[in-house]
């Protein structure tokens, strides 16, 4: 992490010196542009269970696994939850601080960022990389349209739901979709890991 | 152009201030679509949750007619990352505003500015309802608004699921006529949800969808209702399935919803 704040903080001034040097030279602003099918388009801003604001974009250059789940859940999403920790956690160690997860609840009225720490907690899962968030209405059902989960509210407060564990490549792409629970991990942690290889070779 | 003109012996920039301050006042009422409070109540879906069971719905506010052209072009000078050549891929597929000749000039009078805008995605259609502070209907709101019609006459509820049916089978999305014009309306003032566009919903594909596919059985299994909607519906129900969010048709337009708290609010915040 430390060693990755160094080489951005270098690419950073190099960049803007480099800017300084070759005013308008577009291939610099072509490098900058957002993939077409990058989540990173979604403006989104999400409230985490530490109650800081983050975006997708933010992740530029670092993978982002995304699970869509809420908290009163208890017969599917610790599954789906395990699923998600299982993934991170095939990943090599060494890799592991560059990746980081984002779990968002559907369930606006009782996930707030309060309610969402104690069930990190619970799940002992409120650990560095990891995000339980909330978000406005139209931007979480936007998320789920993106990455193509379904879910709707039945009458007694449940919901019904997609159980999809996706990853987001260092652009933000969807590079990765894991249909159903208990699902098999390892290939893509391989790809998760290959993404931050290549990322930090080029 | 108005400001350009001298009036009353006024010099131009005095009259462009006095339009602007004008303009800028008068907007939010004019930009504002006529909403429609529908109250609380419940509906038969023909996807209902419990088999023969109604459906709940809290009250809402719904705009009263789709959004136009017109009200969809200020949406994009006022957010250029939806333009037509701007947008990116992941958010409309590649007919996305197809009717309109240019992102800025869309030729307005050759469009219709009071047709409804189509040609839009669902991402654009949920982008421009959180900008009105609202969000789009959720399939159930949308359906139970529907539903709330008054018919004088069993006759007369007849005729009206006959029509509906043709027209279902036969939407010409090549000539949309103006909002307001189909003379449909629910009681409460809510115009055109039929025989004018389809409209997107929030959650227009609802979780069954994956289960159900585009065949005839399906139509029949969906079409248990048995009353002047159902057998539309199911047509309505079924075509929506098949879209994906990214999907732009000519057939294809939406209209926003409001919570009531942010309803209210809103009133507030402008007395």
């Amino acid at each position: 992490m430390r060693t990755l704040f160094i080489l951005s903080a270098f690419l950073l001034s190099s960049m803007s010196a480099a800017a300084q040097h070759h005013h308008g030279d577009s291939s610099m602003l072509k490098a900058e542009k957002v993939s077409d099918h990058s989540l990173y388009h979604l403006k989104a801003e999400w409230i985490t269970h530490r109650n800081e604001s983050v975006t997708l974009s933010q992740f530029k250059g670092e993978p982002v696994i995304v699970v869509m789940f809420y908290g009163n859940c208890t017969q599917v999403c610790p599954i789906l939850i395990r699923d998600t920790w299982r993934l991170y956690n095939s990943i090599d160690e060494s890799l592991r601080s560059s990746v980081n997860v984002l779990a968002v609840s559907f369930d606006r009225e009782n996930d707030s960022p309060e309610v969402l720490k104690k069930y990190a907690e619970y799940e002992q899962l409120n650990i560095e990389g990891w995000h339980f968030v909330t978000a406005k209405e139209a931007d979480i059902r936007s998320l789920a349209m993106m990455l193509g989960v379904q879910y709707a509210k039945k009458s007694d407060g449940e919901f019904a739901h997609s159980n999809l564990v996706s990853v987001l490549d260092t652009e933000g792409k969807v590079a990765v979709r894991v249909e159903g629970l208990n699902q098999p991990m390892t290939s893509a942690a391989r790809k998760v890991e290959n993404m931050l290889k290549h990322h930090t070779m080029q | 152009m108005r400001s350009q003109r001298n009036i009353y012996g006024l010099k131009s920039w005095a009259l462009t201030g006095i339009v602007g301050l004008l303009v800028s006042l008068l907007n939010p009422v004019m930009a504002q679509q006529e909403r429609v409070l529908i109250p609380a109540g419940s509906f038969h879906s023909i996807l209902p949750e419990v088999k023969g069971e109604p459906i709940s719905v809290d009250s809402f506010y719904i705009d009263k007619t789709a959004v136009t052209n017109e009200d969809f072009l200020q949406f994009l000078q006022e957010n250029d990352s939806w333009q037509k050549d701007e947008i990116p891929s992941i958010f409309a597929a590649q007919n996305y505003l197809n009717h309109w000749e240019e992102a800025s000039t869309p030729g307005l009078e050759a469009i219709g500015e009071n047709r409804p805008v189509t040609h839009v995605s669902w991402f654009a259609a949920n982008a421009y309802c959180s900008d009105k502070g609202g969000r789009l209907p959720s399939l159930n709101e949308w359906e139970y608004s529907a539903q709330l019609m008054d018919f004088d006459s069993m006759q007369e509820m007849n005729r009206f699921s006959t029509e509906l049916i043709g027209w279902y089978s036969s939407v010409d999305a090549k000539n949309t006529k103006a909002v307001g014009s189909t003379g449909i309306q629910n009681r409460h003032g809510v115009q055109d949800q039929f025989g004018l566009i389809m409209e997107w919903v929030e959650d227009y594909k609802p979780i069954i969808a994956d289960e159900l596919s585009l065949d005839c059985g399906t139509v029949g299994r969906l079409q248990q209702l048995g009353n002047t909607y159902s057998y539309a519906a199911s047509i309505r129900y079924i075509t929506r399935m098949s879209f994906n969010p990214k999907t732009t048709t000519g057939m294809v337009g939406f209209r926003c919803a409001y919570n009531i708290e942010d309803q209210e609010s809103a009133k507030n915040s402008e007395l």
